[in-house]
């Protein structure tokens, strides 16, 4: 039990670490894309592109390692929910483009 | 039941997926999640078609207020950290950690709904209602769907914590937590796209 | 009145609790009864079946509606059934057929093969499968209350907007057709989910993705199709009952809204559902087929591969029916080429199809006439399927009974025809009992004979510009021969039915036990395992060493598969009164909604939270069973 214990807190740093870390690059994508809209300095052609691409980061780094897909085993549900992202991307961009 | 575990010859790194319940559980829980994916697709794909039709009412450019947005954005996805902190602590049966955490998450997720329910309040007195037009109805199909998932994960949390207080971090309610964390994350990255493509594209485009 | 049914049920039901009609005693008698027992049941044996009994009464009711319309249209000028009647009969005989009846009886073939095909003892979640059925059952059971409270709806199966908006459509009908099948549609998803789950999680040892049977393959990919298209549904069914009841505009066109939004929103739904319940069917008559022709499935991968390409393919061709929105060449040609993309995997299938029984020792049962029947009448149906992908043909024959013939040949020459070979070929696997020949041959040759002559001159009739969803025609324009032929045709149909109904009645009453391995050719698990199978399927979990698992084992000499586990004490999940009581709650909103009574809405709402809660707080693990050794001469 203690051995477990010890085990299992010689393993946190690197767990928690991780996971601030990537909260820590969220943020700052979040910040970016408020910053993109707030000043006018980035050209108007670039903002909407930036926004997407901060948006989608922002995604990825939720689903691999706040949603834990990075880890082993996890084919199904990488592969499922991928197709549900390609299936939602179709059909909002559908009826967007009515 | 807790006991039974933590004496098992083999401790498992993830509590969660330790049995063949748990597996099943969160497979499941990701399947949903996909559905909810395409939920939300035409949710958005909606409300960004209707966005312009705002019928001389408030349009998107005078209604929202970014500092507002900022705040339930900083609230959210702080909530998604503390949310898997608190798996992190789960899977070393630290219930007192895992405890803290959640409720953490959950007080910022409830700072979240106070804050969105005040906005929307904010609206309507503005004009921009349910029924004033297809942009009103559209906005508030998509974020209010968000906020009653908000809703829902807090009382759901809430559910799953006291069973684990009174029945220990076990098989059978790690994957419970486990699942619900996911849908506290997959609420996050809703609210990713909503800012972005509510909020922020309403003062650009 | 309707209203007043109502209450008096809920006072008779109070009175007899009151009246000491239920104490101890009598709850003590409920639960051993057989009701309750088939109730709370969560055997997904005993969930097939009634999926199979709710959906066949479905498919009478919505057959009657078919027949009521084909009578109206007998005779030009006719005045049976006119203008709204009409309207009513042709929305609930497509949602019917399409929802209440395809569907259910889709999950019930799902339910009683799926496990047993894999080497499972059970789903993945019993429970969720329980509560899948009761959610559909009351969704449908709901819809079509509409009936006797105010009127059908009347908007067309696909209910466009515009059309479904108060404004056009007073009166009740859509909104039971938004809440049905917003609850049939929940039921419906969940049950979707949990066949994936079990396929994934669930596969005896040695059960690899390509070793399994081509229907699992085909459940699968419909499961996942399930689970992508009908939150689509979900959110259309939502708005429409925000712009019909909370007064929002999501279709006002009025009020900014747009009505193309909810032809998206429909077919993004809509198209992945054709494929939803056309996969099974393909799934059942690559397991016939090769059955009895005894040989193994040609081409099993390119089958696999043409089942996931279908299924990919699906969701990107919804547009090709909004060709005549007018959303412009570019969309409409896109959406034509990946309309024709999936002829391609199509014909992968009925090309292995036709080769797997070539030079195959085939034997004609009932399935297999089906099967064969199937071929040639799916199709045709396939080809004017191509013919009406063509955006500047499709505005041709665009809303005529071309269209009306086309999907009639694909919805009933290919998933009725396939549901039928699969309700003979597995029929007594889940009764024990083997349906007629005799009557199941003449089933066969009544309905096949009745529908080509009901809708082969459909087709002409379309080209003859006769447009759909219209009750009545003129004299001396050439429409009347065709039609009289169309509606007497419908005569075959139902004397089909009905020697199907006398032979499901018949069997019961005297029908021939059947053995294990039912048809003495079986080449799936399935047919490893007593007729009908015990509770917890496979005393011993097989092991799977190749495809057609049984028969290798039969190739080997083998009697039985051999086991992958010893015999030892199984677990098995508890019943649960949970589904139907959740089931109830939505009902009650469902209603509440649709007579705008807040109140009732609400208190449907709250028993739907209290079962959660319930469910949430159900430590309930289940109970053990002790199996009957096959060796000890367990039960054949």
């Amino acid at each position: 039990m203690a051995k477990e214990n010890n085990q299992a807190i010689s393993q946190k740093p690197a767990g928690a670490m991780k996971h601030i870390l990537s909260f820590v690059f969220m943020i700052a994508f979040t910040a970016a894309a408020f910053f993109v809209v707030i000043s006018d300095k980035v050209p108007s052609g670039w903002v909407v592109p930036l926004l997407l691409i901060f948006a989608v980061i922002q995604v990825i780094l939720q689903l691999f390692t706040f949603m834990h897909l990075d880890q082993k085993g996890s084919a199904f549900y990488t592969i499922f929910i991928v197709f549900g992202i390609f299936v939602a991307v179709i059909s909002a961009v559908g009826i967007l483009l009515m | 039941m807790a006991n039974k575990v933590e004496s098992s010859t083999e401790m498992p790194n993830h509590l969660e997926t330790a049995t063949f319940e748990g597996k099943n559980k969160v497979l499941g829980f990701w399947l949903f999640l996909g559905a909810e994916t395409v939920l939300f697709a035409c949710l958005f794909g909606t409300y960004l078609a209707l966005r312009n039709q705002s019928l001389g009412g408030p349009t998107t450019h005078e209604l929202f207020d970014l500092k507002l947005v900022a705040l339930a954005t900083a609230l959210l996805l702080t909530s998604s950290l503390t949310s898997v902190l608190a798996m992190i602590k789960m899977n070393q049966r630290s219930m007192k950690g895992m405890v803290t955490w959640l409720v953490i998450t959950l007080l910022l997720g409830l700072g979240f709904l106070v804050l969105e329910i005040y906005e929307f309040q904010h609206y309507v007195h503005e004009g921009h209602t349910f029924m004033s037009s297809a942009f009103g109805s559209s906005f508030y199909a998509l974020v209010g769907t968000h906020g009653a998932h908000v809703t829902f994960g807090i009382i759901w949390i809430t559910t799953i914590m006291s069973q684990a207080i009174r029945r220990g971090i076990n098989t059978d309610t790690a994957p419970k937590l486990f699942v619900s964390s996911l849908y506290w994350h997959f609420i996050d990255v809703v609210w990713v796209f909503i800012f972005t493509l509510v909020y922020l594209l309403g003062k650009v485009g | 009145m309707g209203t007043l049914i109502v209450i008096l049920v809920l006072v008779l039901f109070l009175a007899a609790i009151f009246t000491g009609g239920y104490n101890k005693q009598f709850q003590e008698r409920v639960r051993k009864s057989r009701t309750w027992d088939w109730l709370t049941t969560v055997d997904h044996k005993k969930i097939g079946i009634l999926y199979l009994m709710a959906g066949l009464v479905f498919f009478i009711i919505g057959g009657i509606e078919a027949t009521f319309m084909r009578l109206q249209l007998f005779v030009p000028g006719n005045d049976l059934f006119v203008g709204r009647t009409f309207n009513e009969l042709l929305t609930m005989h497509g949602t019917t057929m399409i929802f209440l009846a395809a569907m259910p009886m889709i999950f019930a073939l799902m339910n009683a093969v799926v496990p047993l095909q894999i080497g499972a003892r059970d789903v993945a979640f019993p429970f969720v499968n329980a509560l899948g059925f009761w959610l559909f059952f009351s969704g449908g059971l709901l819809l079509n209350l509409s009936w006797i409270f105010g009127g059908a709806p009347d908007a067309g199966w696909t209910s466009y907007t515009g059309l479904a908006l108060n404004q056009y459509s007073p009166g009740p009908g859509v909104d039971f057709y938004v809440l049905g099948l917003q609850i049939a549609g929940i039921g419906t998803l969940i049950g979707g989910l949990n066949f994936l789950v079990t396929v994934i999680n669930l596969r005896a040892p040695g059960m690899t993705f390509l070793r399994l049977p081509l229907f699992t393959w085909t459940a699968f990919v419909t499961s996942g199709l399930i689970l992508f298209a009908f939150p689509a549904l979900t959110v259309a069914l939502l708005m429409l009952m925000f712009d019909r009841l909370f007064g929002a505009n999501f279709f006002d066109y009025t009020m900014g809204g747009s009505t193309v939004i909810w032809e998206h929103l429909f077919w993004i739904f809509g198209h992945p559902e054709v494929y939803i319940v056309i996969l099974p069917a393909f799934g059942v008559m690559s397991d016939v087929i090769s059955t009895f022709s005894k040989k193994r499935l040609f081409g099993y991968n390119s089958m696999v591969f043409a089942t996931v390409l279908i299924g990919f393919l699906g969701f990107m061709v919804w547009v090709h029916h909004m060709f005549t929105v007018g959303l412009g060449p570019i969309s409409n040609s896109v959406f034509a080429v990946a309309t024709m993309a999936i002829a391609v995997p199509t014909g992968i299938k009925v090309f292995n199809w036709l080769f797997t029984m070539w030079g195959g020792e085939i034997q004609f049962k009932t399935p297999m006439l089906w099967a064969v029947g199937f071929i040639p009448t799916f199709v045709m149906g396939g080809m004017t399927g191509v013919m009406l992908a063509l955006p500047p043909a499709d505005f041709q024959y665009q809303d005529s009974y071309f269209v009306v013939a086309h999907f009639h040949y694909v919805l009933v020459g290919g998933t009725v025809f396939g549901l039928f070979a699969g309700i003979y070929y597995w029929w007594p696997k889940m009764f024990g009992k083997l349906l007629n020949e005799t009557l199941g041959k003449w089933h066969f040759w009544t309905f096949l004979i009745g529908f080509h002559l009901t809708f082969f001159p459909q087709h002409f009739l379309g080209l003859f510009g006769m447009p759909r969803r219209v009750f009545t025609y003129q004299t001396n324009v050439g429409l009347e021969k065709l039609n009289e032929l169309s509606s007497i045709g419908v005569a075959g149909m139902v004397i089909g039915t009905i020697l199907f109904l006398i032979n499901i009645i018949y069997t019961l009453r005297k029908g021939k036990k059947a053995k294990a391995d039912a048809w003495e050719l079986g080449r799936t698990l399935e047919w490893s395992i007593p007729s009908p199978p015990p509770e917890y399927n496979f005393a011993q979990t097989p092991l799977v060493r190749g495809f057609d698992a049984l028969w290798v084992e039969k190739e080997a000499g083998n009697k039985s598969m051999t086991p992958a586990e010893p015999l030892g004490s199984i677990h098995m999940p508890s019943p649960s009164y949970i589904p139907i009581l959740m089931s109830l709650g939505f009902f009650v909103a469902g209603f509440g909604f649709i007579v705008r009574g807040i109140p009732a809405a609400a208190i449907g709402l709250i028993i739907v939270v209290v079962s959660l809660f319930l469910r949430s707080f159900d430590y309930d693990k289940g109970y053990h069973v002790e199996p009957e050794d096959p060796e000890k001469g367990g039960k054949e």
